[in-house]
C-alpha cells in the first residue's frame, strides 16, 4: 500500500531537486498506485514549484535551476494529464498564453522567466522565441486557442512593436478576442494604458497574477 | 590576434548547437561545476575583496570556461571557438595603449592595476537615456563643458524624430543617425572642445556605419560601442557593425553585462563567466572592454552581488592581462537624488580600486527622457580619482558605509524618482540649478566625511 502523504512529499522532493527522471517515475507511480491524479498535482509538485518560485524571488536559486524544476514538473504533469483524460475528470485550464518578443528584438531572458513561472502557475504556455513577427502572435493564438498574448520588448526601439500588435489585431478584427500584455525593460503601465493593452506586468511574478486576474474576468464575462 | 575574417567565418562554419542548450549545458551546468573548483563564496560583508589570490583562480577558470564554450552567435546558431595558443597571443598582443580624440582633447588611455593610483579614464554622457530633439545639444554640451570627463560616453538615444518613435529598420533612421552624429560633433564644439572623443551607439542597427565621417560625424578617433548579450553571444547586426569598424579603424569599445540570477547563476559563477567574457570581447578584437555587472531582481548594477562581483572580476584582469577596461555604473536612484550618487559611487570605489576605468553614470530605470544630469558625472568623474587613492581595506569599508544608504531603496517602486536634465539645468545658462548645486555640494561632503579626498 502506497503511503500517499509519503509520496507526495517525495514529489515535492524531486521538483526541489530539479530531477525529472525521478519526478516522471513517481508519477506513474501514483498512477499504479489509483492516486487522483488531481491531487497527486495539486499535493504533490504544485507545492514544491511554488516554493521554488518564492526561492527565485528571493534569489536564494537562480534561472536555471527556476527552469529545471518547471521542467521537472512539466514532464510529471504532461504524464499525469493523460491519466485524468483516461478517467474522463475535467482539468481546469487556468488559461492559454501565447508569448513571444516581439521583432526586432532578440532579449529573452525576462521571458524565459514569465515562461516558467507561468507553466509552474498552470497555465499553458506556448513560446513563439523571439525577434517573433507581429502576424505571427495571432497566428499562433488561433492555433492554440490562446486567452492570452503576451508580448515582450527589451529596447526603447522595439517596444513600438507592441502598439503595433495591438493595431494589427484590430486590423484582422481580433483584438477582443485576446487579452494582450505587455512586459520588457522599458515598458510600463503608462505605456500600456496608451498603446491599449490589457495589462503590463514588471516581473515575472506579477506576469501570473496579472494572466490570474484576467482569466478571472474571462470567467466572470462568460458566466 | 585573430584577425576578425576568421572571427566571422567561425560564427558562419562553428558546431551549431541550439540556443537553449548553450543556455543550459554550456553556461550554467558548465559553470556549476567550475565552481566546486573555487574555494570563495559570497560575502555580502566584503563587497571590495582583499585576497588577491582569489584574482588569480577566477582569471584561470575564467580562461579555461572561455575555452570550452566561446562565443554564441544568435543568428547562425553557431559556436565561435578558440584556441588556447590563439587566446593567449591575443591576450599577449592586446592593445595596451590607445590614443582616442583629437588635438588638445585627446587622451590616451592605459590598463591600470589593482590600487593604481593612475587617475581612471572618465566616460560620463548621458548613456543613451532616451534624449528629445531639442535637448541633445544642450544636454551633451553641458556633459562635455565638464572638464573632468575625458570621453563623452553614448550621447543619448533620439527616441523620437519628426513626431514618431523611430525603429532602427524605419526609412527615417539613417536621418535620425545622421543628426546624431551631426549634433554630437555640434555639442562638442559648443563646448569647446571639438576633439573630445565620443563612444558612439545611436541604436540604429548597420545605419551607424553610415556616420563615419571626418568632418561632420564619427571620427576615426572615436571608439564605437558594440553590446554582446548575456551570456557570451552576440548577434549578426553587431557583427556587421564589427566587421566595418575593424575594416575602417577606429577603436572598438565592447560591452557585456553578465546577469546575477541569470543563466550565470550566483555571483560566484557570475563572476567566473564575467571573466570569460572579458577574454571574448579581446577575441572580438576590442580595444575597450566595458563589464555592466547587471542583476536579473534588482536590473541595476548596484546591488550587493553586483558590488562583490565586479571588484573580484576588475581584480582578476586587471591583475593577469593588460587589458584596458572599464566598468558601466546604472542604478536604481535617479539623478535629482542623494541615492544617484551613493550608488555609482559605492560601485565606482569598488572598481577602481581594481584596476579598472569607469563609465556612466545612469538610471537604470528611466522615468522621464534626457533623465541624466552632467553635475552627476563631475561627481563621478571626482569620485573616480579621489578612490584611486585609496586601499583596498578602506574601499571595502566606504563601500559598506554608502550600500548602508541605499540597500532598502533598490526596487525601482520606492527608489528616488528624481528630475529630468530640463528640471535640473537651466537651459539657458546650461548651469545647473541651485538645488541640484547644493545636493552636489552635500553628498561631496558626505563622501569626504567617509574618507574620500575630494
Amino acid at each position: 500500500m502506497v503511503d500517499k502523504e509519503e509520496l507526495f512529499k517525495k514529489m515535492q522532493e524531486a521538483i526541489y531537486n530539479y530531477d525529472k527522471d525521478l519526478a516522471v517515475k513517481l508519477a506513474k507511480e501514483a498512477i499504479e498506485a489509483g492516486i487522483d491524479p488531481l491531487e497527486a498535482i495539486e499535493k504533490g509538485f504544485a507545492v514544491a514549484i511554488r516554493e521554488l518560485g518564492e526561492k527565485f524571488d528571493r534569489m536564494e536559486i537562480f534561472l536555471p535551476e527556476l527552469i529545471m524544476g518547471a521542467d521537472a514538473m512539466k514532464a510529471a504533469v504532461d504524464i499525469l494529464k493523460e491519466e485524468i483524460v483516461r478517467r474522463g475528470q475535467k482539468v481546469e485550464k487556468k488559461g492559454v498564453v501565447v508569448i513571444g518578443t516581439v521583432e526586432g528584438d532578440i532579449h529573452d531572458i525576462g521571458k524565459t522567466i514569465v515562461i516558467a513561472m507561468l507553466q509552474s502557475a498552470g497555465f499553458d504556455v506556448y513560446d513563439l522565441g523571439k525577434d517573433v513577427p507581429i502576424p505571427r502572435f495571432l497566428q499562433a493564438a488561433e492555433e492554440v486557442n490562446a486567452d492570452i498574448i503576451a508580448a515582450s520588448a527589451l529596447l526603447t526601439t522595439t517596444m513600438m512593436k507592441q502598439r503595433d500588435l495591438i493595431e494589427y489585431l484590430k486590423s484582422q478584427g481580433k483584438r477582443d478576442k485576446y487579452f494582450v500584455i505587455v512586459g520588457g525593460a522599458p515598458c510600463s503601465q503608462k505605456w500600456a494604458d496608451e498603446i491599449g493593452a490589457d495589462g503590463y506586468a514588471r516581473d515575472a511574478i506579477e506576469a501570473v497574477k496579472l494572466c490570474e486576474r484576467l482569466m478571472e474576468q474571462k470567467k466572470k464575462k462568460g458566466a | 590576434m585573430v584577425n576578425f575574417i576568421e572571427v566571422a567565418r567561425r560564427a558562419e562554419t562553428g558546431p551549431m548547437i541550439a540556443e537553449e542548450d548553450f543556455d543550459m549545458k554550456k553556461i550554467a551546468m558548465k559553470l556549476r561545476e567550475l565552481r566546486k573548483e573555487l574555494d570563495i563564496k559570497f560575502d555580502p560583508n566584503e563587497p571590495v575583496n582583499t585576497d588577491l589570490t582569489l584574482a588569480d583562480d577566477l582569471w584561470d577558470l575564467g580562461l579555461r570556461f572561455f575555452l570550452e564554450t566561446g562565443i554564441y552567435c544568435v543568428n547562425t546558431r553557431r559556436l565561435m571557438l578558440f584556441e588556447e595558443n590563439e587566446v593567449k597571443h591575443a591576450l599577449k598582443n592586446v592593445r595596451d595603449r590607445l590614443e582616442i580624440g583629437e588635438g588638445k582633447d585627446r587622451r590616451v588611455l592605459y590598463p591600470r592595476g589593482i590600487e593604481d593610483s593612475t587617475p581612471p579614464i572618465i566616460f560620463g554622457g548621458p548613456f543613451n537615456c532616451d534624449v528629445t530633439e531639442e535637448v541633445f545639444v544642450p544636454m551633451n554640451e553641458a556633459y562635455a563643458r565638464e572638464e573632468i570627463i575625458d570621453v563623452l560616453f553614448l550621447p543619448g538615444y533620439l527616441k523620437k524624430m519628426y513626431g514618431l518613435e523611430i525603429r532602427p529598420t524605419s526609412g527615417l533612421s539613417p536621418q535620425t543617425v545622421i543628426l546624431y552624429a551631426k549634433w554630437t560633433r555640434e555639442a562638442l564644439s559648443r563646448a569647446g572642445r571639438p576633439g573630445m572623443p565620443v563612444v558612439a551607439h545611436a541604436l540604429m542597427g548597420m545605419h551607424e556605419i553610415g556616420v563615419s565621417n571626418e568632418e561632420w560625424g564619427l571620427r576615426k578617433t572615436d571608439p564605437r560601442a558594440i553590446v554582446m548579450l548575456p551570456e557570451l553571444k552576440i548577434d549578426d547586426v553587431s557583427l556587421v557593425r564589427l566587421g566595418y569598424y575593424i575594416a575602417t579603424g577606429p577603436p572598438i569599445y565592447i560591452a557585456f553585462t553578465p546577469l546575477v540570477g541569470g543563466f550565470a547563476g550566483d555571483p560566484v559563477t557570475v563572476a567566473i563567466v564575467s571573466v570569460a567574457e572579458h577574454i571574448a570581447a579581446v577575441m572580438l578584437n576590442g580595444d575597450i572592454i566595458h563589464l555592466g555587472p547587471q542583476h536579473i531582481k534588482y536590473k541595476s548594477q548596484t546591488n550587493i552581488h553586483s558590488l562583490w562581483v565586479a571588484s573580484r572580476v576588475k581584480q582578476a584582469v586587471s591583475k593577469n592581462s593588460k587589458m584596458i577596461h572599464t566598468t558601466s555604473h546604472t542604478t536604481a536612484g535617479r539623478p535629482g537624488s542623494k541615492q544617484f550618487a551613493y550608488e555609482f559611487a559605492a560601485l565606482e570605489i569598488a572598481v577602481v580600486t581594481a584596476g579598472s576605468h569607469v563609465s556612466g553614470p545612469r538610471p537604470a530605470d528611466l522615468k522621464y527622457d534626457n533623465h541624466n544630469s552632467p553635475l552627476m558625472a563631475r561627481l563621478f568623474g571626482e569620485i573616480a580619482h579621489a578612490a584611486a587613492k585609496i586601499k583596498l581595506e578602506t574601499a571595502n569599508e566606504i563601500v559598506l558605509e554608502l550600500y548602508k544608504k541605499y540597500k532598502d531603496k533598490l526596487d525601482f517602486q520606492v527608489s528616488p524618482v528624481g528630475k529630468p536634465f530640463e528640471e535640473l539645468y537651466d537651459l539657458d545658462t546650461l548651469q545647473p540649478k541651485p538645488e541640484h548645486l547644493k545636493e552636489y555640494e552635500e553628498v561631496k561632503r558626505e563622501l569626504e566625511e567617509l574618507g574620500l579626498e575630494l
